[in-house]
């Protein structure tokens, strides 16, 4: 007896073959796509880690060719100084040549309050409390004048700037100058500091109030002053779908930039990783 | 001095990005503007094509375009984006046919989401300018000329041209078969067969009507 072949068992058939016909070639792009999505997805993380080889976003500032030239020199100035990954929040060590003393160099310590700027224009601030008094550094990282950057603590914080721990008791931004560089499992993930700060009562330099900041304790200000930062919050400025485009670089411009210096980074790490192996641990001293 | 946020990752807009936003000053002042705006957002999705002031369309297109990328690189599993979609479409139906109509639609699109036209200004009027501002695949019937049948564009010229010369060369041949046929014929003094001419020109005709499927579209 022959089998009935109804219609549907027809098509059936049919898919089935046409399933196990497509099943070979299609898994194989289908590896390709996952392997390029994820190789994408690892190069935009630099971004994180490296947000100064992005240009300026603002329109009038963009130029492709000086923006390249510019990427150029900065690995360049990378492979002469060690600039280690580092964040708002982590504690850094500077030591640069003192233009003011021929030959000798100076090392500062501190906790980096801002990073800011783009190209070889990047920057970013230390702050420390020495003998009771506080100092801020800007360094500008690209300066021929740096001579070595050692993060000591590498760990971010709650806000983006750390611009309150100005106004914030002293010991909220006291760092020991002799600290030892804390020495992190390879791989692990920046851990985020949930300290609060307390800061100092008013007068102060910035209306902190207004200012939607995560790692400050409750401020304790009268009613009105909340008040008043009720009424001048812009809280429909985060809809704003523009302007919000107009602060950032599209993806596929960051992919296409990160694409043309990672390999150059990814072997300055590698570089940098042996290094570390090298180093001696010493074994911890007690601090003063 | 900035440097670029990095916390969110949006894509390229497929438009032209204007260098600086419009105002439109507003008694409620720049939150008017965004519910403006949103007006006119939410319009666009709605409707698909609107008529409008130049710049207020021309601005609202960003702001289209900026969601449509958004909720295809996303999707509405995404709390920011349903944030988004929430604020920008006034009328929550559309946020259903943002995720389930113009996501699918768009999501291979190589060009960008939405057409902005230069409308024409009534007259007498207040001579502002005028557009129309569509999503591109909508219902209607199109707002350009059709070109495509155009007998004076290069490409179809130059078919018609080629036509031509492959025809009076298909009747030369025929005129010497003819001519063969008769010399061949010639000594018998007979009449030429009147079957073969009406067959040459069906043949002819068969291949005038496989060029003219041929023809630029």
């Amino acid at each position: 007896m022959l089998p009935v072949l109804t219609r549907n068992s027809i098509t059936n058939v049919c898919k089935g073959l046409r399933r196990f016909s497509s099943a070979l070639p299609k898994s194989d792009t289908e590896v390709s796509k996952l392997k390029t999505e994820k190789l994408k997805r690892e190069i935009l993380e630099f971004r994180h880690a490296y947000p100064e080889f992005l240009p300026d976003p603002k329109i009038e500032f963009r130029n492709k060719i000086r923006e390249k030239l510019e990427r150029n020199d900065m690995v360049a100035r990378r492979t002469q100084v060690d600039i280690p990954e580092f964040y708002v929040g982590s504690i850094l060590a500077v030591t640069s040549s003192d233009r003011h003393s021929g030959g000798k160099s100076n090392r500062f310590v501190g906790i980096c309050i801002y990073r800011g700027g783009c190209g070889l224009r990047a920057e970013f601030i230390l702050r420390n409390v020495i003998d009771h008094q506080g100092i801020e550094v800007l360094y500008q990282m690209y300066d021929p004048s740096l001579q070595k950057v050692e993060v000591l603590r590498l760990e971010k914080r709650l806000d983006d700037k750390l611009y309150y721990l100005r106004d914030a008791l002293p010991e909220y931004s006291t760092f020991d100058p002799n600290m030892e560089a804390e020495l992190m499992p390879e791989g692990a993930p920046v851990p985020v500091n949930p300290i609060k700060v307390k800061l100092k009562p008013r007068p102060w330099l910035e209306r902190w109030e207004r200012q939607n900041l995560q790692g400050v304790q409750d401020l304790e200000l009268p009613e009105k002053f909340y008040i008043k930062a009720a009424q001048v919050a812009t809280p429909w400025e985060k809809y704003d779908l523009m302007k919000e485009y107009m602060r950032t670089i599209p993806v596929e411009e960051q992919t296409e930039i990160f694409s043309e210096v990672q390999s150059k980074l990814q072997s300055l790490e590698i570089d940098r990783k042996k290094l570390k192996r090298k180093r001696v641990i010493v074994k911890p001293t007690k601090l003063a | 001095m900035n440097q670029a946020e990095v916390s969110k990752l949006v894509s390229q807009l497929k438009t032209k990005v204007n260098p600086r936003l419009r105002k439109f000053r507003s008694p409620k002042g720049p939150e008017g503007r965004l519910d403006r705006l949103r007006k006119t957002v939410t319009a666009l999705v709605k409707h698909e094509r609107l008529e409008l002031n130049y710049p207020r369309a021309d601005e609202a297109r960003m702001y289209a375009e900026r969601l449509i990328s958004d909720a295809i690189r996303y999707g509405d599993c995404h709390k920011t984006t349903m944030e988004m979609a929430d604020y920008w479409l006034v009328e929550k139906q559309c946020v259903h046919k943002l995720f389930k109509v113009l996501v699918p639609r768009y999501q291979n699109s190589t060009s960008s989401y939405t057409r902005l036209l230069s409308a024409p200004k009534p007259y007498p009027g207040t001579g502002d300018l005028r557009a129309v501002l569509e999503l591109k695949g909508n219902p209607y019937p199109s707002l350009l000329p059709d070109t495509h049948t155009n007998r004076n564009l290069i490409h179809n010229v130059l078919l018609d041209e080629a036509k031509k010369v492959y025809r009076s060369k298909k009747y030369a041949e025929i005129a010497s078969k003819i001519d063969a046929a008769e010399g061949a014929n010639g000594v018998k003094e007979q009449k030429p067969d009147e079957g073969v001419p009406e067959a040459v020109e069906k043949e002819v005709e068969a291949s005038d009507k496989k060029d003219s499927v041929d023809e630029v579209k």
